[in-house]
């Protein structure tokens, strides 16, 4: 008897032990498939069967096409002659309108990796040196402090240089919001330069940080 | 950059940059001022060692006319008017697709001072490449310790069993010289006693099996299947620190927590060709990766050319098939923006320690016990009025009469609908 129990006994451990080491590579079944895997299409699934057929699944909408709730297009295209008109754009966004703590946080989420949280161009990736080209100091650097917001939202839109354009990961409005934010924090960093000057003793910490 | 070459080559470029170097360093202050001049001028645009928005910068004086300062100096403050009759600037703007910004205000020492920063910059890469080899990393044992054990438990097994047949030749033997006389012993799978017992062992321990196997029907906990390229969460979201919602932004505003698009990678790959800063980082079967040859793998995707970056045309990039490992069955309804925007729920409280994990394994079990024990322990933010609360909660009059009148100290999800089953399957 126990012949048996021990050797169905150690193989169940070794069995046991060794399944239980590595990942799992594969997927497994399930229950009822047809409740399983949706019949629709979802997310990220294949659309190849559709492009055979013929269906325009992936076509993109037609040019001009907005999408309710989105605000109106950028006007120019990406090229110099759209670079050089951008600075007529005038950000549509109010102060009413803005939520400035979204907009705090596209700019976090988006913009900080390079740009830095305090907007002075030494983001994480570049601090540490990862990133081979230094980004923008968005608050000392003069260029940026001259930049009309229409050209910083052109650049965010089609990129600039090193920049990779963001029109896929934020909204028209999104990209107006963090534009604001940036404008806002820019005026914020030149009235306390000056304030800072003649009050050597109270703000000096604050004047030698910047 | 080439790790092995020949020891012959490897000591001329050794004594090359000790050359170089020895030369530098009468103009270390030069280099230094050199340094931050270049951060605050020219490296939004130019890398010493790579090609980006303008080319890369290193060995600049054996190129064009820059071997004279004079001439850098005077495109660096003009570049319109110099290019208007210089050839080799013209074919520049033609390779890189726009001119360089002119710099007026830059003079003849800051140009010196730059090109002698360039020039450390190179001779210290070229020293430095034979040194920057590191330890051997020893792999993970974890693997073996369970094998040793599963051995160690076989044989102790065998022993036993040598010992059962020893004992009972041995009991046979005392009986045959005593003279006892014991009736023929019925062999083993026909004794009753012992079908008996070994039924009963099979039906636990199979019964045992299969409701496991039933229970896992569906569940992929662990599941860590290979992707198209080797992508490293701990080398992105945690040492670099990038934002989950840089990449993964829908989850913040829809159900799907997006893959992102190739252009999302090149964001920053356009400038990052190479995997150098990082650990080493090895596959779950203890390869080794070479990180600058996933990179590589990225640019076939997105059709770019590290050596042309400015020829690259994002409309031409084709889609990377990773392969999604957090499944749900269609029956079930998950959120992503209801559970981290509206729940203030962290990405690691389902997805595990993701900036720890180079390959993305799953970490929860995502059966409805795990969710709905979830529901059951989780506080709900009540307090509407503060910046992080949620207005909704507002027309919850009875519960936030309860919490003032002291009858419950929190809420949780269960109290608001959490296990109802329509929130879930509908």
């Amino acid at each position: 008897m126990k012949k048996i129990l021990f050797v169905t006994g150690s193989l169940a451990l070794v069995a046991a032990l060794v399944s239980c080491g590595g990942a799992r590579k594969e997927e497994g079944r399930v229950y009822m498939p047809d409740m399983s895997y949706s019949r629709a299409y979802e997310s990220y699934a294949s659309t190849e069967a559709l492009d055979k057929a013929g269906v325009n699944y992936t076509a993109k909408p037609v040019e001009g096409t907005i999408a309710r709730g989105e605000m109106a297009a950028y006007p120019f295209k990406n090229d110099s002659t759209g670079y050089a008109r951008s600075a007529e754009v005038k950000n549509p966004l109010d102060s009413a309108s803005l939520d400035s703590k979204e907009a705090e946080r596209l700019f976090l989420v988006n913009c900080a990796i390079c740009h830095g949280p305090k907007l002075d161009g030494n983001g994480p990736l570049w601090a540490s040196g990862v990133f081979p080209v230094a980004p923008r100091n968005l608050v000392g650097d003069p260029l940026m402090l001259a930049m009309a917001e229409g050209t910083m939202f052109h650049s965010v839109t089609y990129g600039r240089n090193t920049m990779g354009s963001y029109a896929s990961q934020l909204s028209t409005r999104q990209r107006w919001q963090v534009i604001a934010y940036v404008k806002a924090q820019q005026a914020k960093k030149t009235a306390a330069a000056p304030a800072a000057a003649p009050v050597a003793t109270k703000d000096s910490t604050k004047a030698a940080v910047k | 950059m080439i790790l092995c070459k020949p020891t012959g080559q490897r000591l001329t470029v050794l004594f090359l940059s000790l050359f170089v170097i020895s030369i530098v360093n009468s103009s270390a202050q030069d280099a230094a001022a050199g340094k931050a001049l270049f951060n605050g001028k020219c490296a939004a645009c130019h890398n010493v060692f790579k090609k980006l928005t303008g080319p890369a910068l290193g060995g600049l004086e054996e190129r064009g006319k820059w071997a004279d300062h004079k001439e850098i100096l005077a495109w660096v403050n003009n570049p319109a008017a110099y290019m208007a009759k210089d050839p080799y600037t013209q074919g520049l703007k033609t390779d890189f697709g726009s001119m360089m910004t002119g710099f007026a205000e830059v003079t003849q020492k800051d140009v010196d001072d730059i090109v002698a920063y360039i020039n450390d910059e190179v001779a210290k890469k070229k020293s430095g490449g034979d040194t920057a080899k590191t330890a051997e990393a020893v792999p993970d044992t974890g693997n073996q310790n369970a094998l040793i054990f599963g051995i160690i438990s076989l044989i102790l097994g065998i022993v036993a069993l040598i010992l059962m047949q020893v004992n009972s030749s041995l009991k046979k033997m005392s009986d045959d010289a005593e003279g006892i006389v014991r009736p023929e012993p019925v062999p083993f799978y026909r004794n009753k006693t012992y079908i008996a017992m070994a039924s009963i062992v099979f039906f636990v321990f199979g019964g045992y099996m299969v409701a496991k196997g039933a229970i896992g029907l569906g569940r992929q906990k662990t599941y860590q299947p290979d992707q198209p390229i080797f992508y490293s969460h701990k080398v992105h979201a945690g040492i670099n620190q990038v934002n989950c919602l840089y990449c993964h932004g829908n989850a913040w505003e829809s159900k799907q927590a997006a893959i992102p698009s190739v252009n999302v990678c090149m964001n920053c790959h356009k400038a990052i060709t190479t995997y150098e800063k990082g650990p080493k980082l090895y596959r779950d079967n203890g390869d080794e990766v070479d990180g600058t040859a996933e990179i590589a793998k990225l640019y076939k995707y997105a059709g770019f050319d590290p050596n042309t970056p400015s020829k690259w045309d994002p409309s031409k990039a084709k889609p990377i098939e990773w392969v999604k490992i957090h499944n749900l069955p269609d029956h079930v309804y998950f959120n992503h923006s209801q559970h981290i925007r509206a729940g203030n729920i962290q990405c690691q409280s389902c997805h595990g320690e993701i900036t720890a994990m180079d390959e993305v394994k799953q970490m929860a079990e995502l059966s409805m016990g795990w969710c709905i024990n979830c529901h059951r322990q989780t506080n709900v933010n009540f307090n509407y009025d503060s910046t992080k609360g949620n207005k909704f909660y507002s027309i919850y009059e009875k519960f936030h009469n309860d919490i003032k009148a002291g009858k419950m100290d929190s809420v949780k999800v269960k109290d608001i609908g959490g296990l109802e089953c329509q929130k879930c399957h509908y």
